[in-house]
């Protein structure tokens, strides 16, 4: 309806203005009664009327007159296009060309007869790209998009939406989040994209694995697979670690779509953070490969520290050790103690001794690997062990064990054999001077290495070269016995003799992946009961024993170097930043240049190895891209020995199932009100047929004030400036 | 090959250990893993068998691997290196004076920390004597754990015999007993008197004959005593799962 009104809004109450009207006509009478005297009639009434005439104008003004124009108005609907441009709409329709989002793309602007012009035309259209999350396109941009990014959920889409929309248009293969339909919910035509019968894959679905396995005890991974096209064929489920297989089992895929799970089971025999791959061969005719393969990682961590020691002779050090040993319910110990030696005589048949035969052989072939650790306890091997049991135990160092010696008169028979595998193995060689000493007890000291190593926090407050802890070794009572030797240079002294020449007395080194340690002493027991002399307890005695065990079988908690990954997964393609913290070396003595660390990629190509220092003393950072998925590796190297450390980086169609979901569809649009239609001509009708209800019409009217333009109040001026010039004029003041 | 710079500075280095070491407990040079480390008390008879050490040493290094030390060294109970004695032998006939409560003290930390004591009554009269003295003494030193009878399996009597039989110069008790804590016994306390089988005089003879088995006897009196040295060096080790199936097959036979 058009057309046009006077209206009136008064300032001030209209009693007031009808008042104000009185009193002006009043004063106007009054003033042409006196005028009339002096002037005349004709002149005072002229006057009045002036007056008059501009008191009106102003009365009219406060009653705000307005001329109020109508006009009929009608609003278009607005319509929201979904287009789902996540990571599976980049998978072909059918035919290996065209992408499901090709397919959108062609619905919206291709063909003779385009959705998108056509739908500008009868609704207010705003198009979003639907992944992760909405984004508004630009009219542009829908020519150039492409596929990628993980999916969105649909009902977070509409409400971030806010019902603005009549309705909402959803182009999507179906791999979208639904739960339930938001309050903000319009309804949705769901047009569906991809061929459900066409697509064909096999995917690793799901794994249930546990962050945590033991060492020597049977771990179990659930593995699911999905299959899509696949029906009746038998394949195997491959288990490898770092590329060595574990197990493998056979699955049948006995429908189509098919989901089976399977469990594999490995027994993991050795320690530290394994890098595990489940497979799935590659299948003819499949839409992804991408998805054949997981990776994940399991920590495997010991039940118990496994230590084979052979003690040379029975001995209060034997003891005391066997004590230490004991007393951590972590520690599997075996021991043998050479109770008699080939020339000692026995004088009893067999049966009446208990001396069992040391089972040299078995021990050190089949089941050295068993062990975490071997320890000689001033064992004179060279009578006991074939030179190819020595090479085992320098293999089995090499290879990631743990090797300890502690000293006395018949090590190294008596200090004879030099040169052996044993002696290559030790942080220590033999001096030039007489092998073993047991003439004057010797004090011991910490040294400046000893002060920061992880073996020598025995206690909370030693950390960080505390003088409490120098003064602790100072106060040791002396041992009676130690053997002379010189430590090499790869080795670390933690302990030196403290009267005269600086002997070695606890010395550690790598070898290999493995960790030697040498105590060069039989008296280290005096170190325990010199405590309990001291009414001090013999606890710091069993802990430097407990943390020498747990430095040697390479417990992470007390490796020179601790090396901080992402805890989170890694998707390819992220920039990754990795934090690495000396704890074994006093930083103020390791320069920069003495810190290495190399990253290499799934393709063993060195992408990286510039390291960044942090304001932490002895803290580092290096940082590197992770273009694509696989195992990156990290080597570190440092004056404490070398640490490696892998990161497992996720590929983004890891886990992906992009077969079409055109059932959620269905969902959303029974959960929203609105329709799940295929592309076609009818598309169009179905949504003027939801936005219909929404169309508006409304009546726009315009208000123009009439008082409030320069003629009103020239006219209010004009009348009292004429009438003040003829009352000039006329003689008045 | 040495060179002579480094010659020099290690010998004057031993030097200077050797003078600064001695300023500090310890039982000095010369000192193998095994010695007797005989306790000299007040009152009583502490020293009735005083050359046992000798031949129970020879026995010892001739039957096992165990470096000793032939001479015993004796020791109180307030020297500061009682601690690092390896083996304390406490041995009488008669009642002894009470040890002071600074003794019990400190003979209780030194046994429930780690110390071992073989104790030893040469007469055998149980309730009389040394006898009574002594176990009125542990009771004060240690009031928590019992003096009690060893069991058959206990590792002292397999430690390196197997040991059937329990006599000494006497053959009174037939076993042996001891005071156990958490699977070690620090206290083996024996009534035959083992060191008087033991003992020669310095011609070689032995100072005592042995009642009623003669040197049948002796010879379970030397097994007991290495036994329990053995016991003495490596606790429970004859515990150990791997020495069951041996042991118990030896056992039976």
């Amino acid at each position: 309806m058009n057309g046009f009104a006077l209206t009136l809004s008064p300032v001030f109450p209209i009693g007031v203005i009808g008042l104000l009207l009185s009193l002006g006509l009043a004063a106007v009478g009054a003033l042409y009664r006196l005028n009339r005297e002096k002037l005349g009639k004709k002149r005072a009434l002229i006057l009045a009327m002036l007056r008059m005439a501009a008191v009106v104008l102003i009365l009219v003004c406060a009653l705000n007159p307005a001329r109020a124009v109508r006009q009929e108005q009608t609003v278009l609907p607005a319509v929201a296009v979904l287009v789902d441009m996540s990571a599976t709409m980049g998978q072909p329709v059918a035919d290996g060309k065209a992408t499901r989002l090709d397919q959108a793309r062609a619905l919206l602007s291709g063909g003779s007869s385009p959705l998108l012009p056509a739908l500008k035309e009868r609704f207010r259209v705003d198009v979003y790209g639907l992944a992760d999350a909405a984004r508004p396109l630009a009219a542009d941009e829908l020519a150039g998009l492409t596929a990628g990014g993980n999916k969105a959920d649909v009902g977070q889409a509409l409400t971030a939406l806010g019902g603005r929309h009549a309705a909402a248009l959803l182009l999507s293969d179906g791999n979208v989040g639904w739960r339930n339909a938001p309050a903000q919910a319009v309804p949705v035509i769901t047009v569906p994209m991809g061929n459900t019968a066409a697509y064909r894959d096999i995917l690793i679905k799901a794994i249930k694995a546990p962050s945590l396995a033991f060492r020597g005890r049977e771990a179990v991974i659930d593995v699911t697979i999905k299959s899509y096209g696949y029906a009746g064929l038998t394949l195997p489920v491959i288990l490898k670690d770092s590329g060595k297989l574990l197990t493998a089992k056979d699955v049948r895929l006995d429908a189509s779509p098919a989901e089976v799970t399977t469990s594999l089971t490995f027994i993991p025999d050795s320690v530290g953070r394994k890098n595990i791959t489940v497979t799935v061969p590659r299948q003819a005719g499949e839409n992804l490969t991408g998805n054949n393969a997981v990776d994940f990682s399991i920590k495997i961590i010991r039940d118990k520290t496994r230590i084979l020691m052979v003690s040379g002779t029975p001995s209060v050090n034997y003891r005391f050790m066997r004590r230490a040993f004991k007393s951590d319910p972590s520690i599997d110990l075996l021991s043998f103690v050479i109770l008699r030696t080939p020339s000692d005589i026995l004088n009893v048949p067999t049966h009446e001794q208990s001396l069992i035969p040391f089972p040299v052989e078995t021990l050190f072939t089949k089941e050295l690997a068993g062990f975490d650790l071997v320890i000689f306890d001033n064992f004179n091997y060279s009578l006991y062990l074939r030179p190819e049991y020595l090479e085992n135990l320098q293999q089995f160092v090499k290879e990631g064990g743990g090797f300890a010696v502690i000293g006395g008169p018949n090590l190294f028979n008596e200090g004879r054999d030099g040169m052996t595998p044993i002696a290559e193995l030790l942080p220590a060689r033999l001096g030039a001077e007489k092998f073993y000493r047991r003439d004057s007890p010797v004090g011991v000291r910490l040294s400046p290495s000893g002060a920061w190593h992880p073996i020598m926090q025995i206690r909370d407050e030693f950390k960080k070269d505390n003088p409490e802890q120098k003064r602790f070794w100072q106060e040791m009572p002396p041992l009676d016995g130690i053997n002379l030797m010189d430590a090499k240079r790869s080795a670390a002294v933690l302990i030196e003799s403290a009267d005269g020449i600086p002997w070695p007395i606890l010395t550690v080194s790598p070898h290999g992946n493995g960790r030697v340690l040498l105590l060069a002493t039989d008296y280290a027991w005096k170190w325990y009961m010199g405590m309990v002399a001291a009414e001090r307890g013999g606890q710091p005695y069993l802990r430097l024993f407990h943390r020498m065990v747990r430095w040697l079988a390479k417990d992470p908690d007390l490796d020179p170097v601790q090396i901080t990954l992402p805890e989170t997964g890694v998707v390819a393609g992220r920039e990754v930043d990795v934090r690495i913290a000396l704890q074994g070396e006093d930083p103020a003595g390791v320069p920069e240049t003495a810190i290495g660390a190399s990253v290499f990629d799934p393709a063993g190509v060195k992408i990286a190895s510039k390291l960044k220092p942090l304001p932490e003393a002895g803290a580092y950072q290096v940082g590197f891209p992770t273009k694509t998925e696989g195992i990156y590796r990290l080597m570190v190297e440092t004056p404490a020995g070398p640490q490696e450390a892998s990161l497992i980086v996720a590929g983004p169609q890891e886990r992906l199932d992009a077969a079409p979901d055109h059932d959620i569809l269905k969902k959303i649009a029974d959960a929203t009100g609105g329709k799940y239609t295929a592309p076609g001509d009818g598309l169009l009708r179905a949504i003027e047929e939801y936005t219909r209800k929404a169309e508006e019409r409304f009546v726009e009217e315009k208000r123009v004030p009439l008082w409030a333009n320069p003629v009103v109040m020239a006219a209010i001026l004009g009348f009292l400036s004429l009438e003040w010039f003829l009352r000039r004029r006329w003689g008045l003041s | 090959m040495i060179s002579r710079r480094k010659f020099i500075a290690r010998t004057l280095g031993n030097v200077a250990g050797w003078l600064i070491a001695g300023a500090r407990p310890s039982l000095g040079a010369l000192y193998p893993h095994f010695f007797f480390s005989q306790l000299k008390y007040r009152g009583g008879e502490w020293d009735p068998n005083p050359t046992y050490a000798g031949a129970v040493v020879e026995e010892l290094e001739l039957r096992t691997s165990i470096d000793a030390l032939r001479e015993r060294r004796v020791i109180e109970v307030s020297d500061p290196t009682l601690f690092y004695t390896p083996f304390l032998y406490m041995v009488g006939r008669y009642e002894f004076e009470p040890f002071t409560d600074t003794e019990r003290r400190i003979l209780k930390r030194f046994l429930t920390f780690g110390g071992f004591l073989l104790a030893e009554d040469t007469v055998g009269a149980g309730g009389f004597g040394f006898d009574r003295t002594f176990r009125r003494e542990i009771a004060q030193i240690l009031p928590e754990y019992p003096l009690e009878r060893l069991p058959p399996d206990h590792s002292v009597y397999q430690s390196f015999y197997l040991v059937g039989s329990i006599a000494g110069r006497l053959k009174t008790t037939p076993y042996l007993e001891g005071i156990t804590i958490n699977n070690w016994t620090p206290v083996i306390y024996s009534q035959n008197d083992l060191s008087g089988a033991w003992s020669k005089d310095k011609y070689g003879k032995w100072v005592h004959e042995c009642v009623p088995g003669g040197d049948l006897q002796r010879k379970v009196a030397f097994k007991i005593g290495i036994n329990i040295i053995v016991y003495s060096l490596t606790a429970d080790y004859k515990t150990d799962l791997i020495h069951h199936p041996f042991i118990k097959r030896r056992q039976n036979l």
